[in-house]
């Protein structure tokens, strides 16, 4: 009984959060912005529902399972935000890199 | 079934409804970056049904999403870097 309403505690939680990020992605203004607003999905709600899953089921295999998930989620969106940011600037400015020159045009 | 486990999966489904306006209606980064919400939260949504359906065969589909997310946001990544 103390299980379950501990995990739906943590289930409520999770889903919160990713509630509030999706709207964060649906009203922020530019990809920058809603970039922010990934990072709460791909990290926070992840070890909330780990948890969740800890606290139902105990120590088992599935627990292992969903913590290896999350392990490669923790691991991944880092890396993949920052990526997205680069080619984001990329796309805008030409070069990641501060103080450079803006790409060109392609000729007509 | 846990019932809880099944609510929150769901909650999390119709969570997905502003990315997905997003992706329709947004520029290409914005829909890029809703992609990567989209699968992030796939894989918790995935979890919560093999835990819901009590099927340790099923844990391995978040797992398997979760490795699969990184290759395929590099992707798309790149490729608007430098071809869209």
């Amino acid at each position: 009984m103390v299980r379950d309403v501990c995990a739906d505690v943590l289930l409520g939680l999770a889903v919160l959060t990713v509630a509030s990020a999706s709207l964060g992605v649906l009203l922020m203004r530019d990809a920058y912005q809603k970039l922010h607003f990934v990072t709460p999905a791909a990290l926070v709600a992840p070890v909330l529902v780990a948890l969740a899953v800890l606290v139902q089921m105990g120590l088992v295999e599935n627990t292992g399972e969903t913590c290896l998930a999350l392990f490669f989620m923790v691991i991944a969106g880092p890396y993949l935000s920052h990526a997205t940011m680069r080619a984001i600037r990329v796309r805008d400015q030409g070069d990641w890199r501060p103080g450079k020159a803006p790409r060109a045009e392609p000729e007509q | 079934m846990v019932l809880g486990f099944t609510a929150a999966a769901i909650a999390m489904l119709i969570s997905l409804i502003p990315a997905g306006i997003v992706i329709a209606r947004g520029d290409l980064p914005s829909a890029v970056v809703a992609y990567q919400f989209i699968t992030a939260v796939m894989v918790m949504v995935l979890a919560l049904l093999a835990q819901a359906f009590q099927r340790s065969s099923l844990f391995e589909l978040p797992v398997l999403l979760a490795l699969l997310m990184f290759g395929g946001g590099m992707v798309f990544v790149r490729a608007m870097e430098r071809w869209l």
